[in-house]
């Protein structure tokens, strides 16, 4: 447990973990060591000389001190470490997830995300602030006190010392049967989330289509999976629990008869008995909360393994001695890419030499998006090469690399703030000139003059409150303001009314001037302000030329056009 | 909260008398002690078979509470399972009838939570605090009740540890401490709406990516809350950390004994009479560690609850208690005005009437108010003056259902649903047969695509694969298009078309025209060409509309921009 949370944390933070955890030992001990001095102080007390307790009991409120001192500063030291440790684990992940290929964020994965970044990390921090020390205190007090008692008296000591193993057995027992159904629960509360999240954003089409919670079968079926494995959850948990509530009374139930048989047949005093039945009762109820906390420990711990899972996750290794390109041609060769089993990319090579303007079309699915993702090196791919000026994207540091693009995409994402803040995206140090000049270029003024607060208006999560083609200009703008050498361009005309695909031509026209571009393209028209075509279909190159040749060599690029045809209107 | 919990009083009820049982019979063998103390501390012979009588009833006592409070905890436990489940429903069902339009201004993410963490936060209140709570108070109580009987001086002598406790308890709930609770859990939602925006934006974020500050909003969001979480924790440790020493054992014993052993040596006190102030002593702190330590946790439910509340007290669209049938399906707005906001008026007095059997394209520039138009049909939102039509009657007199199986909605922006590709195209009709699903994805030609799937129509999208945008869009139509419904609204789902798409978009077009009701936002000029009727949206208003033609002829805005449009195409296809 310990060594996963500091896996997890990293090293750096080993040593004030461990610090913390010795003081939280040490006062643990300290607490039962204290009740040592009862046995003196109440055996006066119930003897003939009470006076001769003052002594005892003035040694008894030193331990207490001592134990109050340790106590207040391992209290404290846990808060200080968790939260430090809080900041550290926030932002280990958040890098972690940049650095993350995008081929590992499916959908379901947001669901759990959410859920492992939100409270997920708070949960694991808090073991250290709250339950690491009541915890250690309720395992090592009693063991302590048992120490006193065999100290004491034998017999009865011994008593509570089988106690120990019967105790330790069924929590090791319990805690690995839960373990499984824990990550069962885990599991369906992910899933639930997911489907929460996509019941939500798929309002508009399941009302459309009549579909309400009730009759949203989806949602409700994992609504009650959370049910059902939280059923089994507590059904697992019950003789766990009852056992060791058991095996505590059975313990005290023994030492209360055995003590009694010990003082009736003389063999002990009166005091020495009732004390130790006092330091029993006392070690009764931690060792009964062992439970509460065993299962806290344990939720905590699969949020640590969720935690680690997602940093053990490899990102796309960075080159150790990074080259950087020095020219802005681009180059594919003999590429092959899969995701899962289905081969997406198969066997591609092609060039653009810098400056120049390739168009890839082909029918939905041929694999086309995926393509611009593998130069931008979303993904490495599976065999062959991506070159960038020569050099093999793998050899390129990441930053270099995206220093190189300007990306516009079909699904434009915006961020939750203004739009000025998202354009700004696109090259954070720009100042507000530039950033003007590239909404200006992007046909934003007019987007922005129609919104309520221009400038500092919020978009709304996913950029909601704006209509597509106002997002595709943000996206525009955005790129404009980067200025890099090389764009990739996913067919965004299309999504827009005339009126707006007027407007972002004309900041694509601006976008693309003396650049080396790759576009994806829908459109005739697009197409044919390229200098390079390639027909891609099922993954590999069907055609390759220009527009023109592969029109009139009438193959399956001169068919793909023929269903899209103009009409003519005349008043 | 009261009355979300109504139906499952009794139950409730179970839980806190078995509880109480069980934890009153734990005093048993405390006090089987003290008897025995009683017994061998008594100057003269001992009665053996007293001390054993003793010793059976304490073991009788544990055996009583281990089985109540056993029963009471499972109970409790799969009470609260039935309550979530309830709580999941009644926020999904509220969610499923709230109008679109306050989805907009919300977080998806802090809705999740609400649904999700939020109502298992409820948890410790139902499953845990009505009992521990009660017995936390029951017990202490009873045991002060004989304490007292004992000797009021030192019940009082042990009572100190808990006032000092109480003492702190003000500290912690000062308003300061009450606001950093409630920064926490705000903070605390700008993370999780932040994490679901940083993954469904990542490639954004590794488009734009470098050193890091791409994510920054993420850390930001992180930071602040850390910086919150910090400045709460340190406002509450000392305190805390205080008060949790107060009640600590070693400090309660060494209050006990000072007291006991001044009285014993001054000879007030019988020795024996030490004892169940030992023994019981410890359980008075019982309450004031449940409010340090149960209270944070109740806190945190009833905020907890109070978020679902707000979600539950959303206004959901008003269904009519008297629903009409209507006749035909001709779509009427009346002088329709309608804003998200109060002084923002989007929609400005918009009379139009759609015939059945004819196609209405609608025309304008971004912003003009199109898709607020169109989405009105659905009921996506009353509008706020004037009243919507079909077959006659009001929408707002129109049953749900009715209202779904006359009016079907293609849409801009395609949601698939992680299920099987025929229940995706059959989401507005799940009886339909398979058959009919397929003639659907046929017409929206995306049959042969589906095909091509591991496992064809049986495939889980977004799981065993996921479509390209195009295809998406074609699912959308086949569900159109299986849907049948006598109103259709388009709103031109062109947004990834390739020519398979528009193919799909066409030939959708085409079927369903005839005896339906088309209202289309026009985004292609082929569309606005075969339209029966045009209207041209300018800021909230109806400019100009008729037949494409007469409007050409009219040479008016709709010329214009349509000329702007042609003229643009027909250049570069001369090019």
């Amino acid at each position: 447990m310990i060594r996963l949370l500091l896996r997890v944390l990293g090293h750096e933070y080993a040593r004030p973990v461990r610090r913390t955890l010795a003081l939280m030992t040490v006062t643990a001990i300290a607490e039962g060591l204290s009740y040592a001095f009862l046995v003196p102080v109440l055996r006066a007390l119930f003897g003939s000389e009470p006076a001769d307790a003052w002594p005892w009991l003035i040694a008894f409120g030193v331990a207490v001190a001592i134990y109050a001192t340790l106590r207040y500063s391992s209290d404290l030291s846990g808060f200080r470490v968790g939260t430090t440790l809080l900041r550290g684990m926030y932002h280990r992940l958040g890098d972690h997830l940049a650095r993350l290929p995008i081929g590992w964020y499916s959908t379901g994965r947001v669901g759990q995300l959410s859920v492992l970044a939100g409270r997920g990390v708070l949960q694991a921090m808090g073991v250290i602030a709250h339950l690491l020390s009541p915890f250690i205190s309720a395992a090592v007090t009693p063991l302590t006190i048992v120490a006193v008692m065999l100290a004491f008296n034998w017999q009865l000591g011994l008593a509570a010392l089988a106690a120990v193993p019967v105790v330790a057995a069924i929590q090791v027992r319990t805690g690995r049967s839960m373990a499984a159904t824990d990550a069962d629960r885990a599991e369906r509360d992910n899933e639930a989330t997911a489907r929460v999240v996509e019941y939500l954003q798929a309002q508009p089409v399941l009302r459309a289509g009549g579909r309400t919670a009730e009759r949203f079968k989806l949602l409700d079926d994992s609504l009650q999976e959370v049910q059902r494995a939280s059923r089994r959850t507590t059904l697992s948990a019950l003789p766990g629990i009852v056992g060791l509530t058991l095996a505590v009374q059975a313990m005290f139930t023994g030492l209360l008869v055995l003590g009694t048989y010990l003082a009736l047949g003389g063999n002990i005093g009166a005091a020495e008995v009732l004390t130790i039945l006092v330091l029993a009762a006392r070690c009764a109820d931690p060792v009964l909360s062992l439970a509460e906390f065993a299962g806290q420990l344990r939720g905590a711990r699969s949020v640590l393994a969720r935690l680690d899972a997602v940093l053990r996750t490899e990102p796309l290794p960075e080159p150790s001695e990074p080259i950087q390109p020095e020219r802005h041609d681009l180059e594919f060769d003999s590429v092959t890419f899969r995701h899962g089993d289905r081969t997406v990319i198969d066997d591609v090579s092609f060039s653009v030499p810098a400056g120049r303007r390739l168009a890839v079309v082909g029918p939905s699915g041929a694999g086309k998006s995926t393509l611009l993702q593998l130069l931008a090196r979303f993904y490495d791919v599976d065999a062959g090469a991506v070159r960038v000026g020569g050099v093999d994207v793998r050899e390129i540091s990441t930053e270099a690399l995206m220093a190189q693009f300007a990306i516009v995409f079909q699904d434009v994402y915006l961020f939750d703030g203004t739009i000025e803040e998202n354009v700004r995206l696109g090259r954070p140090d720009a100042d507000d000139a530039e950033v003007r000049a590239a909404a200006t270029a992007a046909q934003l003024d007019d987007v922005i003059e129609r919104l309520p607060g221009g400038w500092a208006t919020n978009v709304g999560e996913g950029g909601a409150l704006l209509s597509g083609g106002e997002r595709q200009r943000v996206s525009i703008a955005r790129a404009l303001l980067k200025n890099a050498p090389i764009v990739l361009l996913d067919e965004v005309t299309s999504a827009l009314d005339p009126v707006n695909e007027a407007a972002v031509h004309e900041g694509i026209e601006r976008l693309m001037a003396g650049r080396t571009v790759v576009m994806v393209a829908h459109r005739m028209r697009t197409v044919r302000r390229a200098d390079h075509v390639i027909f891609l279909a099922a993954g590999h190159i069907a055609e390759q030329g220009t527009h023109d040749d592969l029109l009139h060599q009438a193959g399956p690029y001169a068919t793909y056009w023929n269903l899209s045809q103009t009409p003519e209107l005349h008043p | 909260m009261r009355e979300l919990l109504r139906p499952y009083r009794l139950s409730f009820a179970a839980v806190v008398i078995f509880q109480v049982i069980g934890a009153v019979a734990g005093l048993a063998p405390l006090l089987a002690v003290v008897e025995l103390g009683r017994i061998l501390l008594s100057p003269g012979p001992i009665d053996d078979s007293q001390a054993w009588y003793a010793v059976i009833a304490g073991a009788a006592g544990l055996f009583v509470r281990l089985l109540f409070t056993a029963v009471s905890s499972g109970i409790g436990h799969l009470l609260d399972d039935r309550v979530q489940l309830s709580f999941r429903r009644q926020l999904a069902t509220r969610l499923g009838s709230v109008p679109i339009g306050w989805f907009s201004r919300r977080r998806t993410g802090e809705l999740a939570k609400v649904v999700g963490e939020d109502v298992s936060a409820v948890h410790p209140f139902i499953a845990h605090t009505p009992g521990e709570l009660v017995s936390a108070f029951v017990v202490p109580l009873v045991s002060l009740i004989y304490l007292f009987s004992i000797d009021w001086r030192l019940t009082l002598i042990t009572l100190l540890p808990v006032l000092l406790a109480v003492a702190l308890v003000p500290l912690m709930m000062t308003p300061t401490r009450q606001r950093e609770q409630e920064e926490f859990d705000a903070a605390m939602g700008r993370i999780s709406s932040s994490v679901v925006e940083f993954v469904q934006g990542i490639s954004v974020v590794k488009a734009f990516g470098g050193s890091g500050r791409a994510h920054h909003k993420f850390l930001k969001a992180t930071d602040e809350f850390v910086a919150i979480f910090y400045r709460w924790v340190r406002g509450i440790s000392g305190i805390a950390a205080g008060m949790q020493l107060a009640l600590s054992p070693p400090f309660v014993l060494l209050v006990v004994l000072i007291g006991g052993a001044s009285l014993i040596t001054t000879g007030s006190l019988a020795p024996a009479d030490l004892l169940p102030f030992l023994l019981l002593g410890l359980g008075l702190t019982a309450p004031v560690a449940a409010l340090g330590h149960g209270f944070d946790e109740m806190q945190a439910a009833r905020r907890a609850v109070g978020r679902i509340q707000d979600v539950l007290d959303v206004e959901s669209l008003p269904q009519p208690a008297r629903p009409v049938a209507p006749h035909g399906h001709r779509v009427e707005l009346r002088d329709v005005r309608f804003g998200y906001e109060a002084d923002h008026e989007v929609l400005r007095g918009i009379d139009l009437v759609l015939e059945p059997g004819t196609v209405t394209a609608i025309v304008g520039p971004s912003g003009s108010g199109k898709s607020t138009l169109v989405q009105l049909l659905p009921r996506f939102f009353d509008p706020t003056q004037g009243s919507v039509v079909l077959g006659g009657v009001d929408l707002r007199e129109i049953g749900s259902r009715e209202l779904y199986r006359m009016v079907s909605f293609v849409f801009q922006d395609v949601r698939l649903l992680r299920a099987s590709v025929a229940d995706n195209i059959a989401l507005a009709v799940p009886r339909a047969s398979l058959a009919d699903v397929v003639d659907a994805a046929r017409l929206a030609n995306i049959h042969e695509r589906i095909l091509e799937l591991p496992r064809g129509y049986d495939t889980v999208l977004n799981q065993e694969t996921s479509l390209s945008g195009g295809e998406a869009q074609r699912i959308s139509i086949a569900r159109a298009l299986l849907a049948d419904a006598p109103v259709l609204v388009l709103d031109e789902a062109t947004a990834f078309a390739d020519p398979q798409t528009e193919e799909a978009v066409r030939r959708a077009l085409a079927t369903l025209a005839g005896e339906r009701t088309i209202l289309v936002i026009a985004h292609r000029l082929e569309t606005i060409a075969d339209a029966d009727t045009v209207v041209m949206l300018e800021n909230g208003s109806i400019v100009e509309r008729g037949s494409p033609a007469e409007l050409l002829t009219q040479n008016g805005k709709f010329a214009a921009f349509w000329r702007s449009n042609d003229g643009a195409r027909q250049g570069e296809e001369a090019r």
